[in-house]
């Protein structure tokens, strides 16, 4: 009887066994089980949650991170091979283009905008100057595909990863099959950028009590807070709006910012406001990149405002006072802001 | 020890119906909804290329490329609404493209609903694949968003290089959003009658001459290139929105 039960019972179990395996979902073929290293973006304590999870349908993985971080560093996604997305994103330039106003895309081209750092993109809700791309991933289709960028088509790259020796099992590792194309190309090209955080500047060491300010320091950490923290708002040094700072329209450019990407003109000359960490690595400065010091940038809100241009931004109508000394202690404070942490990591670089 | 015999088989049981709730499917018997589409201009097939045509205002133009996005696709009677997460792109220059089914539970339905174009939760959701690849040409990398209708040609009386025609229509936020959504009161009492592993096929007309007017009257003279959100592009849509008519159904 006794063995009669446990046979019984051993059936029930394997059939059972059967029928789950048999109704789990199959994105994956079966006899391959993929099992990536799952892993958290870390929120520096005290920051606020970013308002949307960049990674909610793109599941932070270290295969998908490496993978990302091979394509950012790969000339294969330009159409020559030499312009890969790190030659205008060098991470010792805190990954904007280091002492470019433009940066040099294919055939002796120049980019029309100066080349943002890139890290904290997990809070940035919108992408470029303009605001014109609403979604980390879809971010890398506008450089691989411009003319006077990478160059290239969509097509032909994913047929160069495909061709290569290493990638499809790079593809494998991180999303379970060797299928290569634009979405799994995106999402983990995403994965790369959106990890890569900036949180261990002198700045963020004051704040966590493991570091002092100077005293010139804290003085313009004072005169900050009093004049910019509005738009530059801590602790990622942006408040992620579209503002009209009163700059002369480049003639030879004629860009007038948001207004391109919403049609109204209430937005004519609006441009994100840029965060200001690693503002010391990340010359020359402002969207066309026209200031060559951080200098000339302050001196922009002292006296080079335009005030006549109507969509102005209220707080920069009477330009902003600032004395030398204060303009002196400014500079020391922004330096505190540069994080050789992220600049050095052996983690981001290629 | 029967008693615990029927627990345990009990406890299987349900753990094997827990594991496959997802695969088991409701008990309704379905049939499949077939969309076969058909571009015209003034009512005669669309020809790539080759056709000559003449709008109303007396501008020549022929056609080189002719797609859009058609999305949400249900039909609908109380209480069924057999909501569609499917995203088709149709091709003038893929034939395949033209036709598409899905399954609907057996019964009558008297109407036919579709979104003109690509939900607005789909523009701002990052990467997407199948016909909402970038590959597919139907996305605008500088202002993250799907072109929903894109239509190019070329017309003498186009003044812009190479006498080029091209309606990129997009546009998914705000007033000038272009996003349409269609549908059809089906009058034939026999309506779309979906039987059991049986077919019904609903052919729809889609004429690209309602571009140019309707609502607006848009001169190729005027506008020869709309490539961006605006207003030009929600007149454009305001325009086509009025391009389908139902043709035929067959129930097989
Ligand atoms: C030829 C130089 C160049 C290359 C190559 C390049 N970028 Fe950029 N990148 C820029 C410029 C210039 C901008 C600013 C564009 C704008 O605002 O219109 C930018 C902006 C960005 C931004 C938005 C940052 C922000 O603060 O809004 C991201 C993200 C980015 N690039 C990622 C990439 C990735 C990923 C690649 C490779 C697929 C890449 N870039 C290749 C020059 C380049
Ligand atoms: C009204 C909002 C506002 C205020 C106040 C403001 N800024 Fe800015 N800041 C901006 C915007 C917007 C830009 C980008 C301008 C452009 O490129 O068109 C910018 C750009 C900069 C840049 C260039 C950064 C780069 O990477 O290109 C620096 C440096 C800067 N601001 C410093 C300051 C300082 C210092 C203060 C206070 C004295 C200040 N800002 C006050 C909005 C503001």
């Amino acid at each position: 009887m006794k063995t009669r039960v446990i046979i019984f019972f051993g059936l029930l179990v394997l059939i059972a066994a059967i029928f789950i395996s048999a109704c789990k979902k199959n994105d994956v073929q079966p006899g391959e089980p993929h099992n990536p290293t799952y892993i958290d973006l870390t929120i520096p304590a005290g920051w606020p949650t970013p308002t949307s999870d960049i990674f909610a349908n793109n599941k932070l993985t270290e295969e998908g991170f490496q993978l990302g971080k091979k394509l950012f560093y790969d000339g294969k996604l330009s159409k020559d091979g030499n312009f890969p997305c790190a030659s205008c994103h060098q991470q010792f330039a805190a990954f904007a283009t280091f002492d470019h106003d433009f940066s040099h895309g294919f055939d002796n081209s120049f980019t029309t905008r100066n080349a943002p750092g890139l890290f904290n993109l997990a809070w940035m809700t919108k992408m470029h100057w303009d605001g014109g791309i609403n979604h980390i991933e879809v971010q890398p289709l506008a450089p691989i595909t411009a003319q006077n960028e990478m160059a290239e088509t969509i097509d032909n790259v994913l047929n160069k990863l495909r061709a290569d020796t290493e990638y499809p099992a790079l593809f494998k590792s991180a999303f379970g099959n060797t299928d290569i194309n634009s979405q799994r190309m995106l999402k983990a090209l995403a994965q790369f950028m959106g990890s890569i955080i900036s949180s261990n500047s002198k700045y963020d060491k004051v704040q966590r009590g493991e570091a002092s300010f100077t005293a010139t320091e804290q003085n313009g950490y004072d005169l900050f807070k009093a004049k910019c923290e509005t738009c530059h708002k801590e602790p990622l040094f942006t408040d992620n709006s579209f503002r009209n700072t009163g700059l002369a329209v480049n003639p030879f450019l004629n860009d007038f910012g948001r207004m391109r990407i919403t049609n109204d003109k209430n937005d004519s000359l609006k441009f994100k406001v840029p965060s200001l960490r690693n503002v010391m690595l990340t010359f020359p400065y402002a969207h066309d990149g026209r200031f060559y010091s951080i200098g000339a940038a302050i001196d922009h809100y002292r006296t080079g405002i335009i005030t006549t241009q109507p969509t102005l931004d209220p707080l920069l109508v009477n330009r902003i006072a600032i004395t030398n000394t204060q303009k002196n202690d400014l500079i020391y404070f922004l330096n505190t802001l540069t994080d050789t942490t992220m600049t050095k990591a052996a983690r981001f670089a290629q | 020890m029967m008693k615990i015999n029927t627990l345990l088989v009990c406890c299987f049981l349900s753990l094997v119906m827990i594991s496959c709730q997802k695969a088991i499917s409701p008990n309704t018997a379905t049939g499949t909804v077939k969309i076969t589409i058909r571009n015209t201009v003034k009512g005669n097939p669309m020809v790539l290329n080759t056709g000559n045509y003449t709008n109303s205002f007396g501008e020549q133009y022929n056609i080189t490329k002719f797609k859009y996005y058609l999305s949400n696709v249900s039909v609908t009677t109380t209480p069924i609404n057999t909501f569609n997460g499917r995203y088709y792109l149709i091709d003038q220059s893929n034939p395949a493209s033209l036709s598409f089914s899905f399954e609907a539970p057996v019964d009558t339905y008297y109407s036919l609903k579709f979104l003109i174009g690509v939900d607005s939760a789909r523009n701002v959701s990052g990467a997407q694949t199948g016909a909402l690849d970038p590959l597919n040409d139907m996305f605008w990398t500088w202002n993250s968003g799907y072109i929903m209708a894109k239509m190019e040609g070329n017309s003498p009386q186009s003044p812009v290089v190479n006498n080029k025609v091209e309606y990129h229509i997009g546009g998914f936020a705000g007033t000038n959003s272009v996003l349409k959504n269609y549908g059809f009161i089906i009058t034939d009492p026999a309506g779309i009658n979906i039987r059991e592993g049986k077919i019904s096929e609903i052919f729809m007309d889609a004429d690209f001459d309602t571009w140019w007017q309707g609502v607006f009257n848009l001169k190729i003279a005027d506008n020869p290139v709309v490539t961006t959100p605006g207003v030009l592009a929600k007149s454009i849509s305001d325009n086509y929105v009025s391009m389908f008519s139902i043709t035929d159904i067959k129930n097989y």
